[in-house]
């Protein structure tokens, strides 16, 4: 039981980390088509401009302000550099945002070095939200969680309750009639990939005090953002948000578990054979945790292409 | 790939007097190191440390009547990438090759000097291994050519077992969790291997995936339902620092038993959390006994050395211990003297001496046991915080028995 719940609670938080990194990714993808591969340096980028600005100003300025700026890196991104591309197709804006993330990572290692930087959480916000089979459990990942959430809620709302949601998605399914109606389509386009990337730059500054600050920060939670949006379905709110949470899931329970295939021969009663003959009988689930969004993100292509809730193939 | 010709006003003031008499052939060094992609930091400082070490020995007159070359080539942190510059240096006529930041690498660059020196007799290559610490390097892969001048895993884990035992930190049940790789796999079994010395027994044990876990929470909670008091692990970069911020954010009491707490930015960014665990490394400079070595080399670099640093130059002061008995008279240069002169160095580093083992060319070197505490003699990370000696082991104790799997082949034997 105490398995079950310290497991639960950890995959839930790890979760919502992960949907709050891919939420911009969904957006930009499912409103506008353009799978942005330089998604996760907006979110490295993020997490360094609110280390550099709440050095100085302190911690919820830092806060506020990663997001407005990477905000506008975007918007300038999507107004200077993706229209010169987009005749070309899909492959063209991946290429060039692939690029784009190459340089930012390059540039983050020349103003701010090699080395993981100084970006810690305020101690005001140091201490254990309540205790839990005599583990303290950190306040900061309750905080991640809900600023997750409340990200998906705001954004639901916005979407599909207010007449900008409404705009928004006409202008991802018919834009020559949504600007026959009078609606400046690149304007719209321009915010849509603005928004995406600014809450890309809020969960860097959230996620960076509590993980470290690192040039690599981008390439690591990059492909696993990427299996968030192909499991839960490519451009899918919805969906990235069940997929990050079975993702967490996954990865936590797989942790605590000694399972290996050796231990399904025990049922038979041929355990002590597989485990002589050794090798991958006796690879223990804990040891490839980080392989299961993988494994989990393959079975999802099989049997169902489009993603979990996605609409299209 | 940058070329540094070294000491450039040296060598031509070496050109125009060596013109009077006849051109002599100086050593080539290249450094094959990560110097792009995700491990740069590291290889940075391999380089930094080798250009210093380098620095020194042109001082000095140089070799052979000639500035020492070094050129640095950009492996970018993979295999395949070392192979080819592996290539490239060998066109480049480098006698000397460098590398630490990686076993992978080191695999991979120990079998192509192996196969090169096998094919090109008189133009032998050595393959001096910084930083490697796969214990297959001096076990199934063993050969004449490779140097290694850092530790291995149960240099490092004997030495933390003694030391943490002596004061008394060390507790009666250990944990484990290592990275599923060589080296994740070399300190397991030596956490083992040690466990009848150090008098404790192994309560958990778990391996995870290299550098992939952005949550260690699960795994932090796997270690408490085990209870230990110390938790021993090899893990490096993100995979550490993650893991001692997991244990400090679920106000877990353990003891770390570390091998690469010094990297920069880790002291930092665990914070609070990283006061009183230990570490097991080559050099730290609260451990020597004169200041002498580290503002050396802070007045040559403009910072103290850290994490590989001094190692490196250490590796670097063999060399040229081992090419002061040499002399090729300005002519060719016979890289297999070279390698027979290192094999009997002893280099007096500032925490003790350090000589190569002949069976498997392993070096015989001083470990450091050190605990994280505040107001340190040398503060890291521009924090409060730092390392303090706890025990320098010297090398003839901390050394292990040879691997049976190290069958080297001597030239001419």
């Amino acid at each position: 039981m105490e398995f079950a719940i310290i497991s639960t609670l950890n995959g839930v938080t790890y979760g919502l980390l992960l949907f709050m990194v891919s939420a911009g990714l969904t957006l930009i993808f499912g409103m506008m088509g353009v799978l942005n591969f330089a998604h996760a340096s907006f979110y490295m980028l993020g997490a360094y401009v609110a280390y550099a600005v709440s050095s100085i100003f302190g911690f919820w300025t830092g806060i506020l302000v990663a997001p407005i700026v990477v905000g506008l890196v975007g918007m300038a991104v999507e107004r200077f550099l993706l229209p010169r591309v987009h005749a070309h197709g899909h492959a063209h804006e991946l290429l060039l945002t692939f690029g784009l993330a190459l340089i930012i990572e390059e540039l983050i290692k020349l103003f701010f070095g090699d080395f993981p930087v100084n970006y810690q959480m305020p101690e005001a916000l140091r201490f254990s939200a309540f205790e839990i089979f005599g583990t303290g459990y950190p306040f900061y990942r309750m905080f991640i969680g809900a600023v997750a959430v409340i990200m998906f809620t705001v954004l639901w709302l916005l979407l599909t309750r207010t007449r900008t949601g409404i705009v928004v998605r006409a202008a991802e399914r018919l834009p020559q009639m949504a600007e026959a109606l009078g609606h400046n389509i690149p304007i719209v386009f321009m915010f849509v990939f603005g928004t995406g990337a600014a809450l890309a730059g809020l969960a860097g500054a959230v996620a960076g005090a509590f993980y470290p600050t690192n040039p690599n920060m981008g390439i690591e939670l990059g492909v696993i953002v990427f299996v968030v949006v192909v499991v839960g379905g490519l451009g899918s709110l919805k969906g990235s948000l069940v997929a990050s949470l079975l993702i967490g899931l996954f990865s936590s329970f797989a942790v605590g578990l000694d399972w290996s295939i050796a231990s399904m021969f025990d049922v038979v009663g041929l355990g002590d054979w597989a485990r002589s003959v050794g090798g991958l009988l006796t690879l223990e689930l804990s040891s490839v945790s980080a392989t299961i969004p993988f494994a989990l993100m393959l079975i999802v292509l099989l049997v169902r292409p489009a993603g979990l809730m996605g609409e299209r193939n | 790939m940058t070329k540094f010709a070294f000491g450039a006003a040296m060598a031509l003031g070496a050109g125009t007097l060596g013109a009077a008499t006849s051109q002599a052939e100086p050593l080539k060094i290249g450094i094959i190191e990560s110097l792009s992609g995700s491990q740069t930091s590291t290889g940075r400082l391999y380089a930094r440390a080798v250009k210093y070490g380098v620095d020194r020995i042109n001082a000095a007159g140089g070799f052979n009547g000639e500035p020492v070359q070094v050129t640095e080539y950009d492996n970018a942190g993979g295999a395949s990438e070392a192979a080819d510059k592996f290539r490239q240096a060998v066109a480049d006529g480098i006698n000397i090759i460098i590398q630490g930041a990686s076993s992978a690498i080191a695999g991979q660059l120990t079998e192509d000097v192996r196969k090169h020196n096998l094919r090109n007799p008189g133009k032998e290559m050595i393959f001096m291994n910084l930083g490697g610490e796969a214990m297959e390097l001096t076990g199934d892969k063993c050969q004449f050519y490779h140097f290694r001048f850092t530790t291995t895993a149960p240099m490092r884990i004997t030495a933390l077992v003694n030391a943490m035992k002596k004061s008394d930190a060390l507790g009666s049940k250990a944990y484990a969790i290592n990275q599923n790789y060589s080296w994740g796999k070399d300190v397991q079994a030596a956490v083992e291997a040690a466990a009848s010395e150090g008098g404790y027994e192994v309560v958990g044990e778990v391996l995870h995936d290299v550098n992939k876990i952005q949550d260690f929470a699960p795994f932090v909670a796997r270690i408490k339902s085990a209870e230990p008091d110390t938790v021993f692990t090899g893990n490096w970069s993100n995979d550490l620092l993650l893991l001692m911020k997991a244990t400090g954010d679920a106000g877990l009491d353990v003891t770390f038993a570390t091998t690469f707490l010094d990297q920069p930015g880790n002291i930092a960014n665990a914070g609070q959390t990283a006061l009183g665990h230990y570490i097991a490394n080559n050099y730290d400079n609260a451990a020597t006994p004169t200041n002498e070595f580290p503002e050396a080399y802070k007045a040559a670099t403009g910072a103290y050395p850290i994490f590989v640093e001094g190692h490196s130059t250490f590796a670097l002061g063999q060399l040229q211990e081992a090419l002061s008995t040499l002399d090729f008279k300005g002519g060719d240069i016979n890289v297999t003297d070279i390698a027979m002169a290192l094999e009997n160095s002893v280099y007096q580093s500032p925490l003790g001496p350090i000589s190569v083992r002949k069976e498997d060319h392993q070096t015989i070197r001083p470990v450091v046991v050190s605990k994280v505490v505040k107001g340190a003699k040398y503060p890291a990370d521009g924090t409060d915080m730092g390392f303090e000696t706890v025990e320098v082991i010297p090398g003839e104790k901390a050394i292990y028995p040879v691997q049976d799997n190290c069958q080297m082949k001597r030239p001419n034997a």
